[in-house]
């Protein structure tokens, strides 16, 4: 088979993630077998006949091998695995007792004022006092579209997976607080809780947090700046719970 | 082998220009994170839009060219605002040649002369819209953009309304850009390029002005806009905010910003808001009137950006995979469709549709395999292509890599290279046909007559009179009457400006701004 431009790489050999090294080599097999077949030199090959030669249904088998040996794949969007739970994980997205346990999110028993430390983030803006609400998970547009009709209570701590703004974006302005589990002080998401002043944290680690969960978000802690950023410093603020639901 | 037309110094040129995008590239990508959103999947729809770019720009760039130079472009976006197009361009069209480079779809010797071509169209736009502080990017302004020239900077800067942080007019226009801000990223499926900022620009020892537009807001280009935005009056705003006691330390070539200390709503004193296209001759104030007018505009404009997000959120939630894929790829790929609006040679099918030879691929972009191809290529830089020799410290990061390919200069030896990914091949799209509607300052025009009346307009600060009189003209003739005449095309709209000329300073600017406010 043909030796292509890239296999004589002498510093790059293959991707630090299998899905991605499968993915690519899969297609450079395809390459080095229809540029064979072409019996082309590479120059009449690369835009011109491989246009019609690598066709969209050759990609489809390459996802398609990797599904047959049982591979699935992790989802961001909703509807990726909503229209394909065959090669999707399930999300858990529509799980009610949900809760963020982030290895590396920070804990302590109850301290003298009964706050018990449950997480940290980067503050996105440094604000005058500490924010407390209630702890509400919002991961599905299901649930925006119930709190759209039927309003976000009051006190809520929206609690989110990722740093995007469109999910929330018809609520978020009635949020008291903002957890978010990804992201930086620089993503979306902590742009527009920032143009909304909403205290939020963004690249939150949580530990045991549930729906009902009444916490103090440390807002007045220093904001997370490029520089921050840049030198590695962690200037977290803190998450506690105050009380537990149902207690 | 391709007849060997090339120059050790082009390739040099482009390599430089390759290698300043490639720096940036992780800075900026570092410190947002991969995005990622429950609605739309993003890092696929970006790899997709990437692709897009690598086949399309070339020719799509110089079908523009034959109409409008990058350059004559550059003078257009300063005259009206511009989205990102400084990263934007080579990055996602060179983005889309890395990720061919590690399938093996192509070898870094091949496309060379469309390489050479987007770059050096890209390095003359930004030259033009810089050419009031002389870099090719913020980036190399030290991650600060002031493109505007001191007589529209007057203009913005004099006719300011003064706020404070709960008064009507502050709250309103607060909520406006938090509001349209969020609208923003839904119309551009979770990306930023609704949105852009450059300044700061110093107004007094203890106050900068920012600038922000908001771009495509109302039906124009994109479909899901059509009938969503169509109660919003302006499809381009832009937001000129003076700030107190609160610096812009940086901003980068994504039109984003930080603060020293990190600007929050008191830092926000005066406040200013415009449109512009580019059939408008500059800037038009809108409710510019009086400060009560300022603030009702804003709070009819928030309602209606709120109606539009609401019925927007609930469309694009509904969307098939296939539409949000090609939704986000269309919107990061037709970022610089406005340079076809310049050119007056706009083209659905050029913009609103994903290429055949991209198309092939949308099988292979499921979620985890888009999320983590992205987070290689741009973040963690460890693709195979992105590898140098044991010796290599890259920026900011001290690794053996490098972010974007060079061209091997052994090309100018062997003439082992090729020239072109060809012509533009036809295109597809999930999403609805567009409706004939383009909102712009002249009302709502078919594309037909928009492109017309494109072709034929010429703004006054770029025609041939004024074009070439930059700042450093103005330095030495500010006393003549052609600068007057120059300094009135900006202030001809003016509420506190109108027919006061060129030889202003900025210390007089403030001093007819507190008479002004003295007698309100």
């Amino acid at each position: 088979m043909s030796r292509l431009y890239e296999d004589g790489d002498k510093y790059g050999y293959q991707s630090d993630f299998a899905i991605v090294e499968a993915y690519n080599s899969a297609v450079k097999d395809l390459v080095r077998k229809r540029f064979d077949e072409s019996g082309l030199a590479w120059r009449d090959f690369v835009a011109g006949r491989a246009y019609d030669a690598i066709t969209k249904d050759d990609m489809a088998a390459i996802e398609q091998r990797l599904l047959s040996y049982g591979y699935r794949f992790e989802p961001s969007a909703m509807s990726s695995a909503t229209e394909r739970p065959e090669a999707y994980k399930d999300s858990g997205l529509h799980d009610e007792n949900f809760c963020f346990e982030h290895p590396d999110a920070p804990t302590a028993p109850a301290d003298a004022g009964g706050r018990e430390l449950r997480g940290a983030g980067d503050n996105v803006v440094s604000r005058a006092a500490n924010v407390t609400g209630i702890a509400r998970y919002v991961r599905t547009s299901d649930k925006v579209l119930e709190y759209l009709t039927n309003g976000v209570p009051d006190d809520t701590i929206a609690i989110v997976d990722d740093s995007g703004g469109t999910l929330t974006a018809p609520i978020l302005e009635k949020f008291k607080a903002v957890l978010c589990a990804g992201g930086t002080t620089r993503s979306h998401l902590a742009i527009l809780t920032r143009e909304y002043g909403i205290p939020c944290f963004m690249n939150a680690r949580l530990s045991g947090i549930r729906t009902g969960d009444v916490l103090e978000v440390e807002a007045t802690a220093k904001a997370k700046s490029g520089d921050d950023y840049a030198s590695g410093s962690d200037v977290s603020g803190k998450v506690w719970r105050l009380k537990a639901s149902g207690e | 082998m391709s007849e060997n037309k090339l120059t050790y110094a082009q390739l040099l040129e482009t390599n430089n220009l390759i290698q300043q995008n490639a720096d940036e590239t992780y800075w900026l990508c570092a410190t947002r994170t991969v995005q990622e959103s429950k609605i739309f999947p993003v890092s696929a729809y970006i790899l997709f839009s990437y692709l897009n770019c690598f086949y399309r720009y070339p020719t799509l760039l110089k079908k523009i060219e034959a109409s409008m130079s990058a350059e004559e472009i550059g003078d257009r976006a300063r005259n009206q605002g511009q989205k990102i197009t400084a990263w934007t361009l080579p990055c996602f069209y060179l983005l889309g040649r890395e990720m061919l480079i590690n399938w093996g779809m192509i070898k870094p010797t091949d496309a060379v002369e469309d390489v050479i071509y987007v770059l050096d169209f890209w390095k003359r736009f930004q030259l033009s819209w810089h050419r009031n502080n002389g870099n090719l990017t913020n980036r190399q302004a030290g991650h600060r953009a002031q493109v505007m020239p001191e007589q529209k900077l007057q203009v913005f800067h004099a006719d300011a309304f003064e706020c404070r942080e709960g008064d009507p007019l502050h709250k309103a226009a607060q909520a406006f850009m938090a509001t349209t801000a969020q609208y923003g990223f839904l119309v551009s499926c979770e990306s930023r390029l609704t949105m852009h900022n450059h300044g700061p620009y110093r107004i007094s020892d203890r106050r900068e002005m920012l600038v922000r537009d908001f771009r495509e807001l109302s039906e124009y280009d994109v479909p899901w806009l059509d009938g969503v935005g169509r109660d919003i009056p302006f499809n381009n705003l832009t937001v000129t905010m003076i700030l107190e006691d609160c610096h812009i330390n940086l901003l980068d070539d994504w039109g984003s910003f930080e603060s020293e200390p990190e600007m929050r709503a008191e830092h926000m004193v005066a406040v200013g808001l415009y449109t512009a296209d580019n059939l408008s001759d500059g800037h038009i104030p809108v409710g510019m009137g009086s400060k009560q007018e300022l603030t009702d505009t804003f709070l009819d404009l928030t309602e209606r950006v709120k109606v539009a997000t609401g019925k927007l959120w609930q469309e694009m939630s509904g969307w098939t995979r296939d539409q949000q894929l090609d939704a986000g790829a269309l919107t990061y790929f037709a970022v610089i469709k406005e340079f076809a609006h310049y050119a007056g040679v706009y083209d659905v099918d050029d913009w609103m549709m994903i290429d055949e030879r991209a198309e092939r691929f949308r099988p292979l972009l499921n979620d985890e395999y888009g999320n983590l191809f992205l987070g290689e290529l741009v973040g963690y830089i460890t693709t195979p292509s992105q590898r140098m020799h044991d010796y290599t410290m890259m920026q900011h990061t001290g690794t053996p890599a490098r972010a974007l390919s060079y061209f091997p200069y052994s090309i100018l030896d062997d003439g082992d290279y090729t020239a072109s990914v060809g012509p533009m091949r036809p295109g597809t799209s999930n999403l609805p046909a567009k409706v004939d509607r383009y909102r712009t300052t002249e009302g709502v025009l078919g594309l037909d007559e928009y492109n017309r009346r494109s072709r034929e307009f010429v703004p006054n600060s770029c025609s041939p009179r004024f074009r070439y009189l930059c700042a450093d003209w103005v330095k030495y003739h500010y006393e003549t009457p052609l600068a007057d005449e120059l300094f009135a095309l900006e202030q001809k709209d003016s509420r506190l400006l109108k027919g006061k000329g060129a030889s202003l300073r900025r210390d007089d600017i403030e001093r007819l701004r507190a008479a002004s406010n003295a007698g309100e």
